[in-house]
């Protein structure tokens, strides 16, 4: 039995070696190599082990990582200056010919990167020296500057390679130490990081897919950091278990219902209307999510540059609700008898809490006489179903909402599928020429001025209907000195963490 | 007998063939499309066209069948659309979790059951059979799901004993084994004591009696080896449903095997990935059923195999 195991290893300090701290995460990251990365797991932890041109701060603007100074020449042209001294993990120096490399590897049609699609405007990137290059994009496109944090490796002698065939070095504060696949992951402190060293040995992500287990696990020491991924009902039980220190801080997660605006009754804005008043966003979050949300206005949330506080608002009103339904020309046929005035599907995943809060929905919109027929998938068939249209109503989030062009992806006319996300079949050429405008907007005052009025356009017209935002939601040992939260769940400030008389 | 099981181990290539034909359709008719999950949310169909393209997925169905038997015949299972690296050398890093888990569990029933059935049947109706019952319908009415988070909260957090989850030493291997191995060690203490009790009836064990034979020597060489013959049964085929049924298992105690890989292949529709683990576990399977045939034999030398 223990000659199978191959290599059996014991347990105790390989679980938990000193000067490391144990992250609990609930899936295998998929592909770590940054030029590919897309799953939350992956690109959180490539932000540890790579360092982009610019990178996100906690409140998501945009600041210099490799670059020293960038400036954007004319709209089309931005040229960085990039920090001398910087190695890879490997030796190697950082130059300017790794990030054209980097970008020139991902827009090589041959390497199938999920990036390319969003570097489309790149139309070359040039070393102007070892360290300074320039990016020209064929058109002025404002949200570019969102790419310059996808992480930078050494440049290769041959261009074609096999995508995940092997991991590059980094640049980062961490480095790729090993990789149990489905067991952890483990990275180790960078010596010679150019900013200044992190106090830790290394970090283990650890993968632990049950939720109700990694709480235990935390319980027993064994994991040290948790960031979302918990069921709001263990919640009470840790709190009350462990010394952890608790924190939920808003977040970026924009959780929605999304409409198919073909469908013959839900193409009625008094409908959807009505369907957003009949929700009781406060109760649902209260019960079902323990408090960790907050009613959403809308895609961006506050701590957005963009957002626009000043928009129509779907509170609870089921009175109100009714009325427009009824001035939509849906009456109830029975008023409050058990006749509905229609019926319409509501999609989800089979996920426990995402069952209970469909469950939820359709005793609210139950009382405005909506009968919402609750169908739950496993995810590659829901999912399916959401890309190719065949919905009335489903419920998805968005996560890792940076630059408002995303609007661009939802409701552009142009990005009904298969072009893009525009899964309800939005259009309104309003808003389709609002959203052109902010793509080609470069200043950042006029930018957020045309934003403003696309979030009124949406809100007054629910596409989407708005749930909440997601809060983010750390837990972590007493031990964890330093830890910054970020709004979209980053975890780049684990560099600067330490661990201080941490229990045994 | 060497016929036999040469005939037997022809058997397994259209065996095979049946099983990982109906993966294939199977995966590829599910709604869900790995293409989408691999560009993400800002592809353009031109660039899902080209990388579907490129893994051949564009072709008709029956052509990527031929292709992917061929492929098969040569030994490649082809590359995981996601995971990094070929399809053999994933299966091949999480197999051994997997085997040891299976291992560990049947070590444990065997090591629980056997014992416990022996003295139940010797002292049939007394309290030590009636608690043995007892305990044997406890262990088959428990589910994983449940009797896994159970015996952590017991070993781990109350008691400290053990680890909480994830693959390691000796240690951790106790918690998920039992948890895996407890509904078959009840089977095994129910069958194998049926068994015992029915062969103590038989004439020849009372002829051994009367031969003047010990009775722990009438027990040892006439009841139990004669009593083995359905247990080995049980325990084989209970043995390829723990392959196959340790994905609850593994994914509650973190365990780094083939059955959540399985699962995580199917929900990112990895094709390639789902019929390499499909293609392991029938492999498994077969393997199982056909050393339980040898091990027939050798517990009765009277069994014989065709002509």
């Amino acid at each position: 039995m223990i000659l199978l195991s191959g290599g059996c290893r014991f347990p105790g300090s390989s679980d938990h070696p000193p000067g490391y701290l144990v992250v609990g995460i609930e899936s295998n990251p998929l592909e770590l190599d940054p030029r590919y990365a897309t799953d939350a797991n992956s690109v959180r932890i490539d932000a540890l082990i790579y360092n982009s041109l610019l990178r996100a701060d906690d409140r998501l603007r945009l600041r210099p990582e490799l670059a020293s100074e960038w400036k954007m020449t004319d709209e089309r042209t931005y040229v960085f200056e990039l920090r001398q001294h910087v190695k890879f993990h490997n030796g190697k120096a950082l130059t300017a010919r790794d990030v054209k490399y980097t970008y020139e590897s991902m827009l090589d049609p041959r390497n199938h990167s999920p990036k390319r699609p969003l570097l489309r405007a790149l139309e070359a990137v040039d070393a102007l020296d070892t360290y300074r290059v320039r990016f020209r994009l064929s058109v002025p496109h404002a949200p570019f500057p969102e790419q310059f944090t996808i992480g930078i490796v050494p440049a290769r002698s041959n261009g074609i390679e096999t995508p995940g065939a092997e991991i590059p070095p980094g640049s980062g504060p961490f480095m790729l130490d090993t990789i149990d696949p489905g067991e952890r992951i483990t990275l180790k402190a960078n010596p010679s990081y150019w900013e200044e060293k992190t106090p830790l040995a290394g970090i283990i992500f650890k993968i632990v897919p049950d939720a109700m287990v990694r709480a235990l696990e935390f319980k027993k020491g064994t994991i040290d950091f948790l960031q979302n991924d918990l069921e709001p009902d263990m919640l009470p039980w840790l709190k009350k278990n462990t010394d952890a220190e608790f924190d939920a801080h808003e977040g970026t997660t924009f959780q929605y219902i999304g409409v198919n605006l073909n469908h013959p009754i839900l193409k009625h804005r008094e409908v959807r209307q009505a369907i957003a008043l009949a929700i009781d966003r406060d109760s649902i979050i209260r019960h079902l999510l323990k408090g960790f949300a907050t009613p959403a206005s809308g895609l961006l949330s506050p701590i957005h540059w963009a957002y626009n506080g000043s928009v129509p608002q779907w509170s609870f009103n089921p009175e109100k609700a009714k009325r427009l339904l009824d001035h939509a020309g849906y009456p109830d046929p029975d008023g409050p008898g058990p006749l509905p005035r229609f019926r319409i599907s509501f999609k989800t995943t089979n996920l426990d809490l995402r069952k209970r809060i469909a469950e939820a929905l359709k005793e609210q919109l139950a009382r405005v006489g909506i009968e919402l027929e609750i169908r739950t998938y496993e995810w590659g068939t829901f999912y399916s179903d959401i890309k190719n249209g065949n919905f009335h109503l489903y419920s998805l989030a968005w996560v890792g909402v940076m630059d408002p062009d995303i609007y661009y992806q939802m409701f552009h006319s142009a990005s009904i599928p298969p072009n893009g996300d525009n899964r309800g079949h939005y259009s309104n050429p309003e808003l389709d020429r609002l959203l052109e405008q902010g793509r080609r907007t470069t200043d950042a005052a006029a930018r957020k001025a045309v934003y403003v009025q696309v979030q009124r356009i949406l809100a007054d017209e629910l596409p989407y209907i708005p749930l909440w935002w997601v809060k983010n939601v750390t837990v972590q040992n007493a031990a964890i000195k330093g830890f910054v939260p970020y709004p979209d769940g980053d975890l780049i400030s684990l560099k600067k963490v330490s661990l201080q008389n941490r229990l045994p | 007998m060497k016929r036999y099981l040469v005939q037997r181990l022809l058997l397994f290539v259209p065996t095979l063939l049946g099983a990982l034909t109906l993966v294939f359709f199977f995966i590829h008719l599910i709604p869900g499309d790995p293409i989408e999950v691999m560009l993400g949310e800002t592809a353009s169909a031109a660039d899902k066209e080209d990388l579907r393209h490129a893994l051949a997925l564009d072709e008709p169905i029956f052509v990527q069948y031929a292709s992917f038997l061929g492929a098969l015949a040569r030994g490649d299972l082809g590359r995981s659309l996601y995971e990094q690296g070929a399809v053999t050398e994933i299966i091949r890093a999480r197999l051994p979790a997997t085997f040891e888990l299976t291992l560990g569990a049947m070590v444990l029933a065997v090591l629980g059951s056997f014992p416990l059935a022996i003295l139940a049947a010797l002292n049939r109706r007394s309290w030590i059979d009636r608690v043995a019952l007892l305990l044997s319908l406890l262990g088959l009415s428990m589910p994983n799901f449940w009797l896994g988070p159970l015996l952590m909260i017991i070993f781990s957090i109350h008691l400290g004993w053990l680890p909480v989850s994830g693959r390691g030493g000796f240690s951790h291997l106790l918690l998920p084994s039992l948890t895996l191995g407890l509904g078959m060690a009840a089977i095994l203490t129910r069958i194998l004591r049926a068994s015992l009790l029915q062969v103590a009836g038989e004439d020849y064990v009372q002829t051994a009696r009367a031969k003047g034979l010990g009775e722990s020597w009438v027990w040892l060489k006439h009841t139990l080896r004669n009593a083995l013959l359905p247990v080995i049964t049980i325990v084989s085929l209970q043995l390829g449903g723990l392959l196959a049924g340790a994905i609850i298992t593994e994914t509650i105690f973190s365990w780094p095997g083939i059955g959540r890989l399985t699962v995580q292949a199917i929900q990112t529709r990895d094709y390639p990935l789902v019929q390499g683990c499909v293609l392991t576990l029938a492999v498994s399977y077969l393997v199982i059923n056909f050393v339980t045939d040898i091990c027939y034999r050798l517990a009765d030398p009277r069994i014989t195999y065709g002509k």
